[in-house]
């Protein structure tokens, strides 16, 4: 039975199990952190715009004032928002680029009996028309919409809902208001901030709280309107800013990427690292076989013969090391995901690392390709022994 | 910096108000590290661990706690598979007990009902974590807490809290908010069903009885 050049190689590698299988490991870790790399960079930016498309609206227009005091002072209870007018809708409605528009209403609510020290119970005042519209994606678990926006009701996210143990029919009551409310709807899980927030219709909630104002507008826009544009022109209105989400998507991006260059910088020096192994055990192979080599060319085998031989060798040590580091990112990429969330600064729901068969084929080529050019020089060098010197130098 | 407010924080703030108000669903200790010590005096440490019912037994022991509960479904929104909390606690370092809690329905809200118990099941500390109502605050008052101390799984075998019959050490707790039956009613069955899941648990399985 004919021998292929491959058998041989392989026979080669396993002439020194341990050196070859030390190769092999950093063959496999460097392609484990290429491939959770790449994974991480197409499946964070997905799961940001699936976070950012489930908001519904592309645009949100505020009151003016910092935004972090805002925050502050709803955690506080709601007290010292900023509010402003609602006819500000109307005046937004009219511009062309605009698709949908609804008014939104925040309030927080101080609840005495949370915990040890008392916590906060936020609700999210919509409208029963517009709100919907803005998310046909949701569905339902149970139930469904207001029936107007001055019903005594409420919709609940399912968490809300798993956390209050309400059913739909069920009474929840506002904190410090002591307002009772119906259950009308529950929806199901969206993996979004939607679960855990409980709607009230607009007027209801601005009954209860006092307040004949809103906190928010958010706005779709048309498809393939200039968004920028619209955000100019709202810009002129009094008294609001405007926050885009294709902005927050950039700086958000730009957030992390510190931390991308840092990983992608680790994951160039790591194959660094690799290849440089794969150089010397092939190196070290081809010094120790001068004289085997020197008989296959006294035998007849040309320098290019010797050149495939040596090059084979190279490219199983890294099509097994790809093919294993891959398996690897793969099997621990809800641990790679739990690792980046523990890390940054801001992560989206959904799954931060999106491995696929592309992404793997790549890699592995890359690593591949790599490999290759790192044996270029281990098997040129093989190719250029001379048979006699090096069976004499034995 | 208001640049920065308004891309930054704002958007954040908008996108996750609502989780970080209502953080995580289930039954944990808002803050274990101050809760322990207050709700387990003598304790030096304490070791969270996580438990289910579906790695502990599966269906089979789903059906069994129902049974010994007298109510089907242990808890809405919760599968088979839900992780319960078990926080170990420690007096250097020796195990003195555990602190559980439970989630159970309420007239307006979701009622954590959490018990500090000794190594031989009988409860130290009350607390109700969280309830929901203008009321409500009588519920956890300290008076009505030390109502339920030294209160051990044998105590419900004369009551039932699902009828709200009975006699007996429990039959005996008056309700501090007679016009909210149903949160008072909901405290005694999150009760038993602390006691309950704590003995499918922990005690049965001390005890050598699966």
């Amino acid at each position: 039975m004919m021998i292929t050049p491959f058998q041989i190689a392989y026979k080669n590698l396993l002439r020194k199990k341990v050196r070859s299988v030390l190769t092999l490991i950093g063959i496999m870790l460097s392609t484990w952190v290429l491939v959770s790399l790449f994974g991480f960079n197409r499946g964070y930016e997905t799961a940001l715009n699936r976070d950012i498309e489930n908001m519904g609206y592309q645009l949100m227009v505020m009151a003016k004032g910092c935004p972090y005091e805002a925050a502050t002072m709803m955690l506080q209870g709601g007290k010292g928002l900023r509010y402003m007018d609602q006819s500000m809708v109307d005046q937004i409605t009219k511009e062309p680029e605009v698709d949908k528009v609804t008014p939104i209403l925040m309030q927080a609510f101080f609840d005495p009996n949370k915990g040890e020290s008392g916590g906060i119970a936020g609700f999210y005042g919509v409208d029963a028309h517009s709100y919907p519209a803005m998310k046909p994606f949701f569905r339902f678990k149970k139930g469904g919409w207001f029936k107007d926006n001055a019903a005594d009701e409420v919709v609940m996210g399912y968490e809300a809902a798993e956390l209050e143990q309400r059913e739909v029919g069920d009474e929840t009551i506002v904190p410090e208001k002591n307002v009772k409310l119906k259950v009308v709807g529950i929806l199901e899980r969206t993996g979004s901030q939607d679960d855990g927030t409980t709607f009230v219709p607009l007027k209801t909630l601005q009954k209860i709280s006092q307040v004949d104002q809103i906190t928010t507008i958010g706005i779709k826009v048309k498809k393939d309107a200039d968004i920028t544009g619209l955000e100019n022109k709202l810009y002129q209105l009094k008294d609001v800013q405007v926050v885009s989400f294709s902005q927050v998507k950039q700086t958000i991006m730009k957030l992390i990427s510190t931390a991308r260059v840092m990983v992608f910088s680790i994951a160039v020096v790591a194959l660094l690292i690799a290849m440089v192994g794969v150089i010397n055990t092939v190196l070290m192979s081809v010094l120790e076989r001068r004289q085997e080599i020197g008989i296959l060319k006294t035998m007849g085998a040309m320098p290019g013969d010797v050149f495939r031989l040596v090059w084979t060798e190279t490219l199983i040590l890294c099509s097994l090391g790809g093919v294993a580091g891959i398996l690897l990112a793969v099997l621990f990429s809800r641990f790679t995901d739990l690792l980046a969330r523990s890390i940054l600064p801001y992560a989206p729901k959904g799954g931060l690392v999106a491995i696929d068969l592309k992404l793997s084929l790549l890699t592995l080529v890359i690593i591949v390709v790599v490999g290759l050019l790192s044996g270029l020089y281990p098997a040129w060098k093989a190719g250029r022994i001379r048979p006699l010197e090096s069976i004499r130098g034995e | 910096m208001r640049s920065i407010c308004i891309k930054i924080l704002l958007p954040l703030l908008l996108l996750f108000w609502s989780t970080s108000a209502l953080a995580a669903v289930g039954c944990d200790l808002n803050n274990p590290d101050r809760d322990v010590p207050r709700l387990f005096p003598e304790s030096t440490s304490f070791k969270t661990v996580y438990v289910s019912i579906q790695k502990m037994g599966g269906p089979a022991l789903l059906k069994k706690i129902e049974g010994r509960l007298g109510a089907q479904n242990i808890a809405l929104y919760a599968p088979v598979d839900v992780p319960y909390t078990l926080y170990e606690i420690y007096k250097d370092k020796k195990k003195v007990g555990y602190i559980h809690g439970v989630n159970q329905k309420g007239q307006f809200g979701g009622i954590q009902v959490f018990i500090a118990q000794d190594l031989s099941g009988k409860v130290k500390t009350f607390y109700l974590q969280k309830i929901t109502g203008a009321a409500a605050s009588k519920f956890r008052e300290a008076k009505f807490a030390r109502k339920f101390e030294g209160v051990t799984l044998k105590d419900f075998d004369h009551y039932d809290p699902v009828r709200g019959k009975g006699s007996g050490r429990i039959a005996d707790v008056p309700n501090p908010s007679p016009d909210l039956e149903t949160d008072y009613y909901g405290i005694l069955r999150g009760l038993k069903k602390n006691l309950v899941l704590m003995d499918e648990f922990v005690f049965s399985a001390e005890r050598g009885k699966p």
